[in-house]
C-alpha cells in the first residue's frame, strides 16, 4: 500500500468505512445508503452527492472495482487493496474501542 | 394574478451554497425555480409554498456519466433540475427528509471535495485567461501607451477578474474555515 492511499483512508471518514464495509458484497450506492440506514437504525443516512463523489473516488484509487451496470446502476466490490485499508481501519476502531473500556474501568 | 416571474441575481463561483439558500427561500414565498436564463436570470413559476432544500453539485465526471449520476440523486428522493456551467441542480422538500439528511452532501470531508473540484474546474481555467489578460496588458502598454483605449480596456477587465478572484478566495477561505470548524 502506497504513501498516498494510507494518508487518504487511515483512518477513514464514516461514510467511507460504510462504503467499503458494505462492497465486501457486490452492491450499487443506493443499496449501500440503504443497508447503512438499517444497521444504524436510521441514524445515518448517506447522501447522495457524498456518496457518488466517494465511489468514484475510491475507484480511481483502487479500492474499489466496478463489476457491471443493473437499471442504470453501478454495481461495485471491495479490492484486495480495499480490504488490506479496511483491516488497518478495523485494527484502528478495535483499538480505540479496548483503549476506551479501560480508561472507563480505571475510573 | 402573475404566475410566472424572472428575477436578476448574480452569484460567484463559490457561492452555491448562497444560491441555493436563495432559490429555497423562493419556494417558501410560492416561487419554484424554473431555469437560469443568460446566465443571472433566474426564472420561477408560482406554486403552493413549501420549504424545499435547493442544493448545487459540482461534478464533472457525474455529467459525463448523467444517467447513473443522476439515478443516484433520484434514488435518494432527490430532484433533478437542469445542469448550468459544471453545476447539477438538485431539490427535495424537507418533508421528506430522513433520519440525519440534510442536503445532498453528509459529511465535511466531501463538502470540502466538492469545493476542490470548483476550484480545478472553474478557477483554474480563469486563471489561465487571467495570465493572458496580463500578458496581452502588458504589451498594450509597450506598444500604445498606458493611455490607449487598448490599454485601457484591457486593464479594465485584469481590475475585473482581481475582484472575481479575490471575492472567490475569501468565499473559499469562510467555506474552509466553516468545515474545519465542524470537524
Amino acid at each position: 500500500m502506497d504513501a498516498h492511499i494510507r494518508k487518504v483512508y487511515v483512518p477513514m471518514t464514516e461514510t467511507g468505512f460504510y462504503i467499503l464495509l458494505c462492497l465486501q458484497e457486490p452492491n450499487h450506492g443506493y443499496g449501500i445508503v440503504q443497508r447503512v440506514e438499517k444497521m444504524t437504525e436510521g441514524e445515518i443516512r448517506l447522501s447522495p452527492g457524498t456518496m457518488y463523489g466517494s465511489l468514484s473516488k475510491m475507484e480511481k484509487d483502487g479500492l474499489i472495482t466496478f463489476i457491471r451496470e443493473e437499471e442504470k446502476r453501478k454495481i461495485y466490490e471491495i479490492t484486495e487493496l480495499g480490504r488490506e485499508v479496511l483491516r488497518l481501519e478495523f485494527q484502528r476502531i478495535e483499538r480505540l474501542y479496548r483503549n476506551a473500556r479501560e480508561e472507563r474501568h480505571e475510573r | 394574478m402573475k404566475d410566472r416571474k424572472t428575477q436578476f441575481r448574480y452569484f460567484t463561483i463559490m457561492d452555491y451554497e448562497k444560491e441555493g439558500e436563495y432559490l429555497r427561500q423562493m419556494h417558501k414565498q410560492g416561487w419554484k425555480f424554473t431555469g437560469i436564463s443568460g446566465m443571472c436570470f433566474y426564472k420561477f413559476e408560482a406554486c403552493e409554498p413549501e420549504d424545499v432544500v435547493y442544493q448545487l453539485d459540482y461534478n464533472e465526471e457525474g455529467i459525463s456519466h448523467k444517467e447513473e449520476y443522476v439515478k443516484m440523486f433520484e434514488d435518494c428522493g432527490w430532484e433533478y433540475l437542469m445542469e448550468f456551467v459544471g453545476y447539477s441542480y438538485f431539490r427535495k422538500p424537507v418533508s421528506e427528509m430522513q433520519g440525519n439528511e440534510d442536503g445532498i452532501f453528509c459529511d465535511d470531508n466531501s463538502r470540502w471535495e466538492m469545493l476542490k473540484r470548483v476550484f480545478r474546474g472553474r478557477l483554474i481555467p480563469l486563471i489561465l485567461i487571467f495570465c493572458g489578460l496580463v500578458f496581452f496588458s502588458i504589451r498594450a502598454i509597450i506598444d500604445h501607451g498606458i493611455h490607449s483605449v487598448d490599454t485601457i480596456g484591457f486593464l479594465c477587465i485584469v481590475i475585473l477578474y482581481l475582484v472575481i478572484f479575490i471575492a472567490s478566495g475569501i468565499k473559499a477561505l469562510a467555506i474552509k474555515k466553516k468545515i474545519s470548524k465542524d470537524i
